[in-house]
């Protein structure tokens, strides 16, 4: 519906304009001064020319480029391992007694919703009391823990959206419970739970605070970033956030062309 | 003869309501029969317990003599055409017509040539590639239709199938759904709200109100003599005159209504003399005569006069039925040309053609 009002609708694009670059304009700045570093000539501030160099210190740096290995790792496993669980308590949820499935869903979605700080120190006690030494097995566990309501969510929302008039048709063709999941019903979800494991794993590859609590001497991406600049800032980091950055633009747009693939279905 | 299906006196209730009671129905082996009502009858219902996929409180379902109680729904060898079409979107039309078969784990090249049998059948030969959401309604209709009858059930389940096509679209397909019925020479359990649909169609009709059978018959025996008024209202229009029988003589009976007294004709044991009873005579049954005779049948006062195309329905009024009007349907022939709003003419009908109706509850169709 358009009316013709164009110093109203110029003002409103101008008002989106300015909030977008000022959303945007840091993130802009990292990315650019990741390839212009910053200097100081004579005293005042400018840019060197374009140059690659901090990348490549990036990928001379074996302690960064451990820790994105152990981010991916975790982020690739625990997503994976969530999408499983998440599918088992939404089938749970539409088929259980609706008092029941609401008190596992709550249940669900409790780490998610609680400050990460008394999610991660539950973790770690809880992680204690099992000797469960801190590691790789502690900071997949603990992602799995609050990145399972975000694909429990996407996984449920398809799952409904679907009804249950596929699923009796199968079985009216003479399909059998599992044939029914396998051929119609998975595949019926296919973008909801491709957009529910790239979610995941974008939270997962983020994740600070929780893992905090959680890891030992092998540290996700995040948490090395944290304690690097602590100590002090490198070039290195510039050229890690606009990867990052690229890395999660590309998730994003994911998602959303696939939610957009699934509303269609 | 041993019925194909037997539902024997099923009730069924949601909570505390009661949507089925006593609903006994016998299908045989390769009749079309229709289960009539108006919404929210219970026809849906009916049919999803004879799928599998409600469970029953009271009664039994024998399918060749043998209880259905502990056949899970994908060992039933029945197939339901829903009437949302339930169609796999993900699939192409070809995968949708072999489903049925492939989850039987038989070999791809039998369900090649038995998908191309039976697309063929459908008139959808060229479609196997697509998929669902590239085709029209109609279309996908036989889609449904073929990936029922591909799996050679011994009844197929069709719930208002047609109800979502255009009136051209639709007379098409009950031609078609007819011819596929003989030639398959299986059972058809059709659904549907539309009387003229349902006497098209059908070798039999089941006439469900509220949860309970109404009446059966062959449509033409439904449509000449209807036992409730329910019927009378639901199948095709009838003047439903109220009133008390006077008397009876065999199937002849005089009624005493406000109008004055009616002869009627009852099809079956009369009820006793005194009963509330209804006069029910079809708009095409009634002679209408400018100049009344004393004496016979009723006068009354044309309302108005409405051309239908082919038929004239003229709706009259009688002082001494008050809020109901009558109706007289003639063909468009000029013979009721001469007719005016406010003219006093006589209507009468000759006994067999009046149906004598034990009055009940209301008819809901009205
Ligand atoms: N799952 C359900 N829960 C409660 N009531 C239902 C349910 N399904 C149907 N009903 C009720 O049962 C009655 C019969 O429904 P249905 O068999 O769908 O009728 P029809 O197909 O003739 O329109 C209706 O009053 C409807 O509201
Ligand atoms: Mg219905």
């Amino acid at each position: 519906m358009r009316h013709k009002a164009p110093l109203i609708d110029a003002l409103l694009g101008l008002i989106a304009g300015v909030g977008l670059v000022a959303l945007y304009a840091p993130l802009l700045a990292t990315a650019a001064i990741s390839f212009f570093q910053v200097v100081r000539v004579r005293g005042a501030l400018g840019f060197a020319p374009f140059s690659l160099d901090p990348y490549a210190a990036l990928l001379a740096n074996g302690e960064i480029l451990a820790a994105l290995a152990t981010s991916l790792v975790v982020a690739a496993v625990a997503s994976i391992a969530a999408l499983g669980l998440a599918l088992m308590f939404a089938f749970y949820f539409v088929s259980a007694r609706r008092g029941l499935g609401l008190a596992m869903q709550t249940m669900v979605f409790l780490p998610f919703l609680l400050p990460p700080i008394i999610t991660g120190l539950s973790l770690l006690i809880a992680f204690r009391e099992i000797d469960l030494g801190r590691g790789l097995v502690t900071i997949i566990i603990a992602h799995i823990v609050f990145i399972v309501p975000v694909v429990y969510r996407t996984v449920l929302v398809r799952l409904q959206l679907l009804g249950s008039s596929l699923t009796e048709a199968s079985l009216d063709l003479g399909a059998s419970r599992v044939q029914t999941l396998r051929y119609v019903i998975l595949p019926q979800m296919r973008p909801a739970l491709i957009s529910g494991v790239l979610l995941a794993f974008a939270i997962s590859f983020d994740e600070t605070l929780i893992t905090l609590f959680v890891a030992g001497s092998q540290t996700t991406l995040p948490i090395r970033l944290w304690a690097m600049m602590r100590v002090g800032f490198v070039p290195e980091i510039n050229a890690l956030a606009t990867l990052i950055l690229l890395f999660t633009a590309v998730i994003t747009f994911a998602i959303g062309m696939l939610q957009r693939a699934g509303e269609r279905a | 003869m041993q019925p194909l299906l037997h539902l024997e006196n099923i009730s069924k209730r949601y909570g505390a309501v009661r949507v089925l009671e006593g609903i006994d129905i016998t299908v045989a082996g390769n009749e079309f029969l229709t289960i009539l009502g108006p919404s929210g009858s219970g026809k849906t219902t009916i049919l999803r317990i004879i799928g599998g996929f409600e469970s029953i409180d009271g009664g039994r379902l024998m399918f060749e003599g043998r209880d259905l109680a502990a056949v899970p729904i994908n060992r039933r060898p029945f197939n339901t055409v829903f009437q949302d079409y339930a169609l796999f979107h993900h699939m192409t039309v070809a995968e949708n017509v072999g489903y049925g078969l492939k989850v039987r784990g038989r070999p791809r090249a039998e369900i090649a040539t038995r998908v191309a049998e039976v697309m063929e059948t459908v008139g959808l030969a060229a479609f196997g590639g697509r998929y669902p959401a590239q085709l029209s309604g109609g279309q996908r209709q036989r889609v449904a239709l073929a990936r029922a009858i591909i799996c050679e059930p011994r009844l197929i389940l069709l719930d208002e199938p047609l109800s979502a096509l255009d009136v051209e679209l639709r007379a098409q397909m009950q031609r078609f759904l007819k011819s596929l019925q003989r030639r398959l020479g299986i059972a058809f359990v059709f659904i549907t709200h539309d009387q003229e649909e349902a006497i098209a169609l059908s070798d039999r009709i089941i006439v469900v109100n509220g949860g309970r059978i109404e009446q059966e018959g062959a449509p033409e025996q439904l449509y000449r003599r209807p036992h409730t008024p329910f019927t009378a209202a639901f199948l095709g229009e009838n003047n439903l005159i109220a009133g008390t029988l006077a008397a009876v003589d065999g199937p002849l009976c005089a009624v005493d209504t406000p109008a004055g007294r009616l002869a009627a004709t009852v099809d079956g044991p009369a009820p006793p003399t005194g009963s509330a009873v209804l006069v029910a005579v079809r708009p095409e049954h009634v002679r209408l005569d400018a100049a009344p005779m004393p004496g016979e049948g009723l006068t009354a006062d044309v309302a108005d006069v409405r051309f239908l195309g082919a038929n004239v329905m003229i709706e009259l009024r009688h002082a001494a039925l008050p809020g109901a009007l009558l109706k007289v349907r003639r063909l468009a022939d000029g013979s009721a040309a001469g007719l005016v709003a406010g003219q006093r003419v006589g209507l009468s009908w000759s006994a067999g053609d009046a149906a004598l109706l034990r009055a009940g509850p209301a008819p809901a169709a009205l």
